[in-house]
């Protein structure tokens, strides 16, 4: 069915403002990146760059970012396999083995998954120095993995609910175990699913600033958000390369997406149609 | 192939209880069909046998081993469901051979066993499909297939037609009929369907409410109908059934219902006098007769109420004595709604049972 031309100019119009609003801070930070040290403290200031990449240069070799981002790639990618690797047999048991209390334990998560950060940014630094976990790539895993797991037992638990048990019994009966019949059967179909609580995960663990500030104070093992905001030293706010290391973090994450786009998209919008 | 034996068993949920001392047996390559209205339990008993579903006490057997303790893939077992349960992210071909695979057979067995399954049931343009690229019946054959590739001692089905259309479900039933006769081997087949379960059952069980209410060929089970609800369930239009009272006495058979009043004489004497107020006078349509039978039989007369028209058959609603009886008859175009008419029901067709139990009348009328 096609709307009236006027109705579809306005719904144009609309969408048009939402894209550009929620991506003029990125644009303007593109644009930055690809400017000059000049153009950047010009006043009035100016908006098309000329094409440096000076920027660039000065972010990846002058700032180690490349430090930063392998720190950033070790620590989202263990959350994330760490996190998958729970979250699937417990998203599992939650949806198919008949368990007292199981709503709680659901309603639980949530709660976890609720909860300040700051609430628990002390005990979690205390246990952190107890076992030895400050300064560590591990250490901050744990809370992370901590933190993504009720997401993404809640999304898997929502896909394999949807699932049709009788695969499941025709898997048993074809000669599985119940592990069997989960990895052979269950996970494949679950697969949209799967990608997008990791992608979930990865993006937090990724973006995550907060703990990664409180727990890695050597530069050496800091990660992405971090190592950018520390960037500027005492008396220097380099925009520049702030500007050029942002892009380069956020790369990843959108080339991900876009790589995952069709499981992401079936995987949040499953459980509102049924298919 | 082998048969397998149920010893009481028993099954709740809770406090429910779905199933009551189920206790049955089949021989090998006997075809059973477990057949009742929804929530008789009867798709709970076959996942007990399936090892899906534990019973709460009692006893399976398959093939002369108490099956109990082990897992479903130790059962030696395969199972049509209803909603087919084909593995969408695997082809046809590698559905097939999931089972065989899972039993590490070898890849010349597992090609071979597939290339047999795929002429018997004629999928073999479908082989390299995924199941949402098939239709209804062709995921219906698939799901058989794949159960006849692993070739176990028993087949189970739950409601497997249930999904089909009307007349895909009358092919599909023909072939059913088929790959037992051609495979002779042991198959339970669970329906509400009792057209289903007439013609492919040898051996039809009969459940409501957990129990086994009769065990029987199609034929006992119809003719001889061990109480009013198996009478009602079996046959289409379902059997007329009249509640009143009834008494035996010497050569006298006396029925009242209302004005329906029925007295006949039998040629036997019956010792001991029976009487009740819970009885149940049951007459199957196609024994209600319009022309003149030359047996001993009971004549009703009455009008017509409705005749519907089925091209070969005459569905004649008609009402006698206050009680409205279904026939079917031969096609006659001249009969008229409000007709008078005159039925004729053969002695030995009447059933009679007294508190829910039928009274053998055959044995009175020879």
């Amino acid at each position: 069915m096609t709307k009236p031309l006027p109705e579809r100019l306005m719904l144009l119009v609309g969408i048009v403002f939402a894209v550009l609003g929620s991506l003029l801070p990125f644009i303007w930070f593109v644009l930055t990146s690809l400017k000059s040290q000049i153009q950047v403290e010009a006043i009035p200031p100016t908006w098309w760059p000329d094409g440096s990449l000076e920027f660039y240069y000065s972010a990846l070799f002058d700032h180690e970012l490349f430090n930063y981002i392998w720190n950033s790639v070790i620590v989202a990618s263990a959350t994330t396999i760490i996190a998958l690797v729970i979250a699937t047999p417990a998203a599992y048991a939650l949806a198919r083995i008949r368990l007292a209390g199981k709503v709680w334990v659901l309603g639980g998560l949530l709660c976890v998954a609720m909860f300040p950060q700051i609430v628990i940014a002390g005990p979690v630094w205390q246990i952190l120095e107890r076992i030895g976990g400050l300064n560590t790539h591990w250490g901050l895993v744990l809370p992370y993995v901590t933190l993504t797991l009720p997401l993404a037992v809640w999304i898997l638990a929502t896909f394999f609910k949807e699932l049709p048990v009788e695969l499941e019994e025709a898997a048993q009966i074809d000669g599985c175990t119940t592990w069997q019949a989960l990895y052979k059967v269950m996970l494949p179909l679950a697969a949209p699913g799967i990608f997008t609580a990791a992608i979930l995960t990865f993006i937090y663990a990724w973006n995550e600033f907060f703990f990664a500030l409180l727990i890695l104070t050597d530069p050496a093992k800091q990660t992405l958000p971090v190592g950018i905001a520390l960037f500027q030293g005492e008396f220097t706010m380099p925009w520049g390369e702030i500007a050029a290391a942002s892009v380069l973090a956020t790369l990843p994450l959108i080339l991900l997406v876009l790589l995952f786009q069709r499981g992401i998209i079936s995987g949040l919008s499953s459980g509102a149609v049924k298919g | 192939m082998a048969g397998f034996t149920l010893t009481q068993l028993c099954k709740s949920f809770g406090h429910t209880m779905v199933l009551n001392e189920i206790s049955l047996e089949a021989s090998d390559g006997e075809f059973v069909v477990l057949l009742g209205p929804s929530g008789c339990g009867k798709s709970t008993l076959l996942r007990i046998i399936a090892g899906l579903e534990a019973q709460s006490s009692g006893s399976v057997n398959i093939g002369n081993r108490v099956v109990d303790s082990l897992p479903p893939r130790d059962r030696d077992i395969a199972m049509v469901f209803q909603q087919y349960a084909l593995y969408p992210h695997l082809t046809v071909r590698e559905n097939l051979a999931f089972g065989l695979k899972m039993r590490k057979e070898s890849t010349a067995v597992i090609e071979k066993r597939i290339g047999d399954a795929a002429e018997l049931l004629e999928i073999h343009e479908l082989l390299d499909r995924k199941p949402k690229e098939l239709s209804g019946g062709q995921r219906q054959r698939v799901a058989m297939g794949r159960a006849i590739v692993r070739k176990p001692k028993l087949f189970l089905f739950d409601e497997p037609l249930s999904n089909l259309d009307a007349r895909l479900r009358a092919s599909m039933r023909v072939e059913l009929k088929k790959l037992h006769q051609r495979l002779g081997v042991t198959m339970v087949y669970v329906t509400h369907d009792q057209i289903e379960a007439m013609t492919l059952g040898e051996k039809i069980v009969v459940m409501d409410q957990g129990h086994i209410l009769q065990i029987g060929t199609p034929d006992q089970i119809y003719h001889h109908p061990i109480n009013p609800f198996v009478a009602a369930f079996i046959g289409n239009p379902p059997m007329n059934l009249i509640e009143g009272s009834v008494h035996l006495e010497g050569q006298y058979l006396e029925f009242h219902a209302g004005d329906f009043a029925l007295r006949l004489e039998t040629h036997a004497h019956i010792e001991t006098a029976i009487h009740s107020d819970s009885a149940v006078l049951g007459i199957r349509p196609e024994d209600i007769k319009l022309d003149i039978p030359s047996e001993p039989h009971l004549t009703l007369s009455g009008f017509i109420d409705v005749v519907e028209n089925l091209g070969g058959d005459h569905i004649v609603y008609l009402i006698s004595q206050e009680q409205h009886l279904t026939a079917r008859t031969t096609p006659n175009s001249r009969r008229r709604a409000e007709d008078p008419i005159t039925a004729y029901v053969p002695l030995q067709k009447l059933h009679v049972f007294v508190n829910q139990v039928r009274i053998p009348l055959e044995l009175y009328y020879h």
